[in-house]
C-alpha cells in the first residue's frame, strides 16, 4: 500500500484508537452490569451492548441525546482498527503468523456476532399443552399487532404490525387492501382487573370484555415476567372507519371485521414466529429423586410432522439433548400448569459454529506466538 | 449500512401467509390470560336430551334443550379468571337480563344456595321475571369459584320448560369436575409471571 493512501487510514490504525475502545468497552461492561440488576439481563443487553449509542432524555422532554458510544459503535470501531492495522502494516512472516492467526480469530467472533445479530431470529419459546399442537414460536420479550386475513380457501394471510410503531397517535398504512390503523390508545404494559376493582369510574382503563378492564401499569423488566400491552386501535379503509376495538395480549381473543367482504381478525399478542412444520407434546415428564422433589430428569415427547419433507416422527427432548431441525434447536426450558406443559426454548443460529472456530483460531495463535518466542529464548539460553 | 440493519431490522411491518388449519394450531395461552386453556379445566356430563351448540369464542360449553310447542332453553358455560367482577355483580347482571331489580349483600345470601361441587365452593340462583311480564323468563344458575377462575352455568328459557329441566340442570352442575385444587386465591392484578424454568431446581 503506497504511504499516500496510508495518510489518511493512519487514524485508524492508532493503537490508541484500539485502547480508547476497549476502554469503552471496559465503562459499557460496568455501567451495563450494574443497571442490569434494574432492567434485567435482555434490556441490559439492548441498551449497552447492541445499540449505537446510550442515551438520557431530558428531564420534561421526549428529546434523547446519545452521551456514549454504545456495544455497535465501539465493536465496529476496533474491527475496522484491526483490520486497518493489519493492511496498513501487513508483512507475510513467519514471525508473525501467530498475531495473524489471533487476530483472524477476534475479527471473525466480532463479524461472527454481528451477522448474527443482523440475519437471525430472536430466541423464542413454544409453549405447548398435552395434546397440543403448534407450528409457531412465540417471542419472549415482544408483541404485535395481528390483522389475520381468514377469507382464502387455502390459507391465511397474516399482516404484523411491530410493537415499536404501536404508539399513541400512530397512523399506520397497511401494505394490503388500502388499510390504514390508528392507535387510539397504547399500554405498553397492563393488568387485567374487573370494572369493580377500578378506583374510580372515570380513572384511565381500556374496556376488554364485558367484565374486564385493561389499567396501565409500569412497564416490567423482571426475569420471571412479561409486559402485556393493551391498546385501542381503529381500522380505516379509504379513510372510511371499519371499527375500533381495545384489545390486550393478556387476553389474546381475536376479534372479527369485514373489510371489503373480507373477513378478517385482530389481535394483540406475543409476536409469532411460524415454522414448516409442526410440533405436538405427547408427554411431558418431570422425575423426581423417589422420596424427595428433587427434579431429576425433565423430558418432554413430541411428535414432528413435515408434509413438505415427508417427516412423521416422535423425538425425546430433554435437558442437553436439544432436537435440531431444519436450522431450528428445540431446548427442554420449562413448564407448568402442573407438569402438564412444556415450554421449548426455540434457537436459530446458523452462525452457532463461529465462535468455536474464532476461539480455536485464537488459542492456536497464541499457542504459535508464545510458543516461537520460548524456542527462540530457549535457544539463546542453550547458545549462551 | 450493516448497523443500520442491525439497529431498525425489528420495526418493519411484515405480511406472509400460514397454512389453513392443517393442523390444529390453536389460540396461545398465557395460563394467566383470559381465554380458557386449549384443554378444558373442567370434565362435565351432558344430561340426556340436552343436544350440543357450536361453541363461541366465550363459551366452553353451550347445550340446546327443546320443550313443547318448540319452546327451547338455552345452557351456557362460561369461565373467568380471578372473580370476575365478584359473585354480586354477575348475579345482578343476570338479575337485570330478566328486568329485576338487583340484590344487596344480605337479599342476596337469602337468594342463594351455597353448596360445594367438587370441593369448589357453588352458589344456586333460581330467578323468574315477574309476573306481569309480557315474556316470561327464568334463569338457573350457578357459579362455581375455583382456583384460579368463576365458572358460570346458566340456563335461559321458559319458566315451564325450566321447572321440567330443573333437575337435570342440578344433576348436570353436580356432575363438574375441577382439575385445579380448589383453594380459592386473590386475584393478582399483575404482570403474569412466566412458567417455571428447568434451570430453577
Amino acid at each position: 500500500m503506497t504511504s499516500e493512501s496510508l495518510r489518511w487510514l493512519k487514524p485508524l490504525t492508532s493503537l490508541k484508537l484500539t485502547i480508547f475502545c476497549l476502554a469503552c468497552a471496559m465503562v459499557l461492561v460496568f455501567i451495563g452490569t450494574l443497571d442490569q440488576v434494574h432492567i434485567g439481563v435482555y434490556e441490559a443487553e439492548n441498551r449497552y451492548f447492541k445499540s449505537l449509542f446510550l442515551f438520557f432524555t431530558l428531564p420534561g422532554t421526549h428529546v434523547r441525546v446519545p452521551w456514549f458510544p454504545g456495544g455497535y459503535i465501539v465493536g465496529t470501531l476496533l474491527l475496522v482498527n484491526l483490520l486497518v492495522a493489519h493492511i496498513a502494516r501487513f508483512k507475510l512472516r513467519w514471525k508473525k503468523a501467530g498475531i495473524l492467526l489471533l487476530h483472524s480469530g477476534l475479527i471473525l467472533l466480532l463479524v461472527g456476532q454481528l451477522f448474527a445479530d443482523i440475519f437471525i431470529d430472536m430466541e423464542s419459546q413454544m409453549r405447548l399443552d398435552q395434546g397440543q399442537t403448534k407450528n409457531y414460536s412465540e417471542s419472549l420479550y415482544h408483541d404485535e399487532l395481528a390483522i389475520t386475513d381468514t377469507t382464502g380457501a387455502d390459507a391465511d394471510q397474516v399482516i404484523s404490525v411491530p410493537e415499536s410503531q404501536l404508539y399513541r397517535g400512530n397512523r399506520i398504512e397497511l401494505p394490503v387492501d388500502s388499510l390504514e390503523v390508528v392507535i387510539q390508545e397504547y399500554y405498553p404494559n397492563a393488568a387485567l382487573v374487573s370494572p369493580s376493582q377500578l378506583p374510580a369510574p372515570s380513572y384511565p382503563h381500556l374496556p376488554i370484555g364485558p367484565m374486564a378492564v385493561a389499567v396501565q401499569m409500569e412497564k416490567t423488566y423482571k426475569e420471571n415476567e412479561r409486559n402485556q400491552p393493551a391498546a385501542t386501535v381503529s381500522i380505516l379503509q379509504h379513510g372510511n372507519l371499519i371499527g375500533s376495538w381495545s384489545l390486550a395480549a393478556g387476553f389474546p381473543r381475536p376479534l372479527s371485521f369485514q373489510a371489503a367482504g373480507k373477513t378478517c381478525q385482530i389481535a394483540l399478542r406475543p409476536k409469532r414466529f411460524y415454522k414448516p412444520f409442526a410440533i405436538q407434546l405427547l408427554q411431558f415428564r418431570h422425575d423426581r429423586y423417589a422420596g424427595t422433589d428433587i427434579a431429576k430428569n425433565f423430558s418432554s415427547r413430541i411428535k414432528l410432522t413435515d408434509p413438505a419433507r415427508h417427516e412423521d416422527r416422535e423425538s425425546l427432548i430433554f435437558m442437553n439433548n436439544p432436537l435440531r431441525y431444519r436450522g431450528y434447536t428445540f431446548f427442554q426450558a420449562g413448564f407448568d400448569n402442573n407438569d402438564t406443559t412444556t415450554v421449548l426454548q426455540v434457537a436459530q443460529n446458523p452462525s452457532w459454529l463461529v465462535p468455536y472456530i474464532s476461539c480455536a483460531l485464537i488459542v492456536l495463535g497464541m499457542l504459535l506466538q508464545f510458543g516461537m518466542h520460548l524456542v527462540s529464548f530457549v535457544k539463546r539460553r542453550v547458545i549462551a | 449500512m450493516a448497523l443500520a440493519m442491525v439497529s431498525c431490522n425489528n420495526d418493519k411491518i411484515e405480511v406472509y401467509k400460514i397454512p389453513k388449519d392443517g393442523i390444529n394450531v390453536a389460540i396461545q395461552s398465557e395460563s394467566e390470560g383470559l381465554a380458557p386453556p386449549p384443554g378444558n379445566p373442567a370434565q362435565w356430563t351432558k344430561p340426556d336430551g340436552w343436544s350440543e351448540q357450536p361453541l363461541s369464542e366465550m363459551r366452553l360449553g353451550s347445550f340446546k334443550v327443546d320443550g313443547s310447542n318448540s319452546a327451547s332453553a338455552d345452557v351456557s358455560v362460561i369461565a373467568f379468571p380471578g372473580e370476575a367482577g365478584g359473585l354480586i355483580s354477575n348475579i345482578n347482571r343476570w338479575r337485570g337480563q330478566l328486568q329485576l331489580a338487583p340484590l344487596d349483600e344480605d337479599q342476596l345470601a337469602q337468594r342463594t344456595q351455597r353448596t360445594e361441587v367438587d370441593n369448589v365452593p357453588t352458589y344456586l340462583v333460581d330467578f323468574q321475571t315477574a309476573e306481569n311480564a309480557p315474556k316470561p323468563s327464568r334463569i338457573l344458575g350457578a357459579v362455581f369459584q375455583s382456583a384460579d377462575r368463576t365458572w358460570f352455568v346458566k340456563m335461559t328459557g321458559p319458566p315451564e320448560l325450566l321447572e321440567r329441566q330443573h333437575q337435570n340442570f342440578l344433576d348436570f352442575v353436580k356432575s363438574f369436575r375441577f382439575s385445579s385444587p380448589a383453594v380459592i386465591e386473590p386475584p393478582a392484578p399483575a404482570a403474569p409471571i412466566k412458567p417455571k424454568s428447568t434451570n430453577d431446581e
